[in-house]
């Protein structure tokens, strides 16, 4: 029998959805009489119980700690701990830029495997492979773990569906003793957007670049958007001319549109550095009146056309 | 917040100093001391044939190095040029596909390509001169060149004639579109072509006017549609349209920019809130129906009549206070907005109104002083583009450890040379490479940027300089 440990996320007092992610992941990941144990870290880490006794879930582990936020050195020590005292041969906890804060670190000093940005992980015989990009996402590299009695697996947001149905874990306490923190925290200040649309969990994204050619255009793809049921973004031209907030800006100086299932890009040359923050989306659908641009390249579907006419004719056709 | 780890940069010795005099062959050594491919890439468009032949054995040594260059977005054309010299299908079929090959070369390519693959990657390339497409247009018989050489927009209205004169009707639909199709070929198209072909003629600029007249007879919606948007159409016609029952029709009416003000009026008034937002967009309205619409009920239109210079202070002063932050935002990027009004935006709860004011250039310095304080980093990259904040507060705001703020300090026109060096060691190559093309940075603080780590920031660099010399 293994066990398979969850670090739970969570942040403001709000269980983050990649927890319910990675109780599916470690569901698909169980073989015969495994058990899967959620372990969650924070001063009000007991408050979570509810909302992480799901199915698939055996244990819950909760770790006090002295602050609810985040603290890489207390989560570093937490996990640490729970390796210690669970013996877990796999650990799996978001992709996040929490994980990134302890987890490296851990592995070194546990001696343990350790990959990031995983989408998929299964078993291969005994063998445990983890799947992830490589090459600036062009080739999937599939990792093994020789001789690593535990992995740390870091798995990517929104691949996974979210754990959903009610069961009644066992839940138990580990007391993380006197770790302490190099830091301090002194205040918590939410990522400073003029807008509260998180562009990287939504699914279906009508972009706009400089073909809009002007701020009063922008009203028209927004209505479009609305219209469709799609969330608005943009290229960097149109966030720094102030066009649209900064939050909605995709790519490499904006944000990766990781849940996106459907991208329409409209009159979106394609620079590598947008390209970076959605190249990966399934399906892409590019409007563009120059046959060349680079969109084209790895669009689905491209319409070579007058990004107002497209707008216009889906309007129509929406009556 | 201070910006992040700041970039180290450990110069060169030979590129510790601007040299006195900036010419080519100063350019030129200072790539071959280097080795660096990208300053080679960047100075090869100045250097004479024998510098030419030096910067070869930088450029073309690895076939790694000519394959990244032959696909770069930024490979100027002549090193593209000299690229297809080297006998590799790889890096030809590249260069084929890069945008920044020139006419020249694609007409050297079709001379020397044969299979029907490269060919339609020439077809389709925007810079291939029209005799080239005319040639093709002659000679190919495949149908996806044909089909590429009749959708570019370089193809002529000889070869848009000569495709026609061979295989009738098979490229009528982008005959229909191209902008280079002659009158005499769009009325050719019209008779023969589908409700599809024909809408695109009566949308086309050089669609005679007959055609407008015979197309208004017609029964489908789409040809209504088209030439109800064309600015060409007679004012009688444009009014029958504007009584049509099919609402997309009555919103390109709307759309129109010959619109007579006694219609204008009339679709101001319509039913559907499609056809008010069209005609919301319009800037000649007249102040009855600015009145009308600042209090419509969809707030679309209200948030347009917000936008519009011409809505009196009185409207916009009772648009400011509405509840739809983004009408409140539409107010507050009003070029005719007053400084009350900016003034009471500057602290309206929302980040997204207050962003607004930060980039009006309106605003003054008082307001940018009080913006500069916010939290929000919408609000902040306003403060730092905009042209109104002094040199105080983007000394400030260029030590942001917001990357989006810091670039809109080196997007403000009017950031001095001082607070724009601060920011020659940013640590987002990005912003560094935007600063190469700063005219206010003075070229001895931008030299050293030949020496960063950034291959594309190194490029930008050795090409502002070789475009100096350039221009003499």
């Amino acid at each position: 029998m293994k066990t398979i440990l969850v670090i739970a996320e969570h942040r403001r007092n709000e269980l983050r959805p990649v927890t319910l992610e990675l109780i599916s992941a470690a569901q698909e990941l169980r073989q015969a009489d495994d058990k899967v144990v959620v372990a969650v870290i924070g001063s009000k880490a007991e408050a979570y119980t509810s909302a992480l006794s799901v199915t698939g879930v055996d244990e819950i582990v909760t770790v006090k700690t002295a602050s609810e936020e985040f603290d890489p050195d207390l989560f570093e020590a937490a996990v640490s701990a729970l390796v210690e005292n669970r013996k877990p041969s796999v650990v799996l906890m978001a992709h996040s830029v929490d994980t990134l804060g302890y987890a490296a670190t851990l592995a070194k000093k546990g001696n343990f495997g350790f990959a990031t940005d995983v989408f998929k992980v299964e078993y291969d015989g005994a063998e445990l492979v983890a799947t992830r990009a490589g090459y600036n996402q062009k080739v999937n590299v599939e990792i093994d773990f020789p001789g690593r009695e535990c992995v740390l697996l870091a798995i990517r947001g929104s691949v996974y569906k979210q754990a959903e149905g009610a069961t009644s874990p066992t839940v138990s306490a580990l007391d993380l003793g006197s770790a302490t923190s190099r830091g301090k925290n002194l205040q918590f200040v939410e990522a400073g957007g003029a807008d509260d649309v998180d562009i990287t969990g939504v699914d279906f994204i009508v972009s706009i670049g400089r073909g809009i050619a002007e701020e009063n255009n922008v009203e028209t793809f927004r209505e479009l958007a609305d219209t469709v049921g799609a969330t608005l973004c943009c290229s960097r031209p149109i966030a720094d001319a102030g066009w649209l907030p900064k939050s909605r800006q995709v790519g490499q100086s904006g944000k990766v549109v990781g849940a996106c299932k459907l991208y329409v890009a409209m009159g979106i040359s394609g620079s590598i550095q947008h390209m970076a923050g959605m190249k990966h989306v399934p399906t892409i659908v590019a409007v563009n009146t120059d046959p060349n641009a680079s969109i084209f390249t790895i669009a689905k579907y491209g319409i070579v056309a007058d990004i107002f006419e497209i707008e216009e004719e889906m309007r129509a056709q929406l009556g | 917040m201070k910006s992040g780890k700041k970039l180290s940069l450990s110069l060169n010795p030979s590129l510790k100093r601007l040299p006195h005099d900036m010419t080519a062959q100063a350019l030129v050594s200072v790539a071959l001391r280097s080795g660096d491919l990208y300053h080679a890439t960047a100075v090869y468009e100045v250097a004479d044939s024998v510098a030419r032949v030096a910067l070869d054995t930088i450029l073309f040594e690895g076939r790694r190095d000519a394959l990244t260059l032959a696909r770069w977005e930024h490979t100027p054309a002549v090193v593209l040029q000299a690229l297809v010299r080297l006998s590799d299908a790889s890096v030809r079929q590249r260069v084929q596909r890069n945008l920044r090959t020139s006419g020249q070369t694609l007409a050297e390519l079709y001379r020397t390509e044969n299979s029907d693959a490269l060919m339609t990657l020439i077809a389709q390339h925007r810079n291939t001169p029209a005799i080239v497409l005319e040639s093709m247009a002659h000679e190919s018989d495949s149908d996806e060149v044909l089909k590429a050489v009749a959708g570019n927009p370089s193809a002529s209205a000889t070869v848009l004639r000569i495709l026609r004169a061979r295989f009738p009707e098979r490229f009528d639909a982008a005959i229909a579109t191209h902008a280079a199709a002659s009158p005499d070929l769009l009325e050719a198209v019209y008779e023969t072509g589908n409700d599809y072909v024909r809408a695109a003629v009566v949308a086309h600029p050089a669609c005679r006017r007959h055609l407008l007249t015979q197309a208004a007879l017609s029964g489908n919606p789409l040809v209504l549609r088209q030439l109800a948007g064309n600015p060409r159409i007679t004012a009688k016609l444009l009014a029958r349209l504007a009584r049509s029952r099919t609402l997309a029709v009555r919103r390109a009416v709307a759309g129109n920019a010959v619109l007579t003000p006694e219609l204008v009026i009339a679709l101001a008034g319509d039913e559907s809130v499609g056809v008010r937002r069209e005609i919301a967009l319009r800037g000649d309205l007249p102040l009855s129906v600015l009145e009308k619409f600042a209090r419509d009920d969809d707030h679309w239109v209200r948030q347009r009549a917000a936008r519009n210079p011409a809505t009196p202070v009185a409207l916009l002063r009772e648009l400011a206070g509405e509840e739809n932050a983004e009408v409140r935002r539409a107010v507050a990027r009003n070029p005719a907005c007053p400084a009350e009004l900016l003034e009471q935006l500057a602290h309206d709860d929302n980040g997204w109104v207050r962003a607004a004011v930060a980039y009006q250039p309106k605003a003054g310095a008082k307001l940018m002083k009080i913006l500069a304080t916010d939290h929000a980093v919408d609000v902040l990259s306003g403060v730092a583009a905009n042209p109104r904040a002094p040199q105080a507060l983007l000394r400030q705001l260029a030590q942001s450890g917001e990357a989006d703020v810091r670039r809109g300090v080196i997007l403000n026109p009017r950031a001095s040379d001082t607070v724009l060096k601060s920011l020659l060691k940013d640590p987002y190559y990005l912003h560094r490479v935007l600063l190469v093309g700063n005219r206010t940075l003075k070229d001895e603080d931008k030299w050293p940027l030949l020496n960063d780590p950034d291959a594309s920031v190194r490029f930008t660099a050795m090409r502002w300089f070789a475009g100096k010399v350039k221009a003499g």
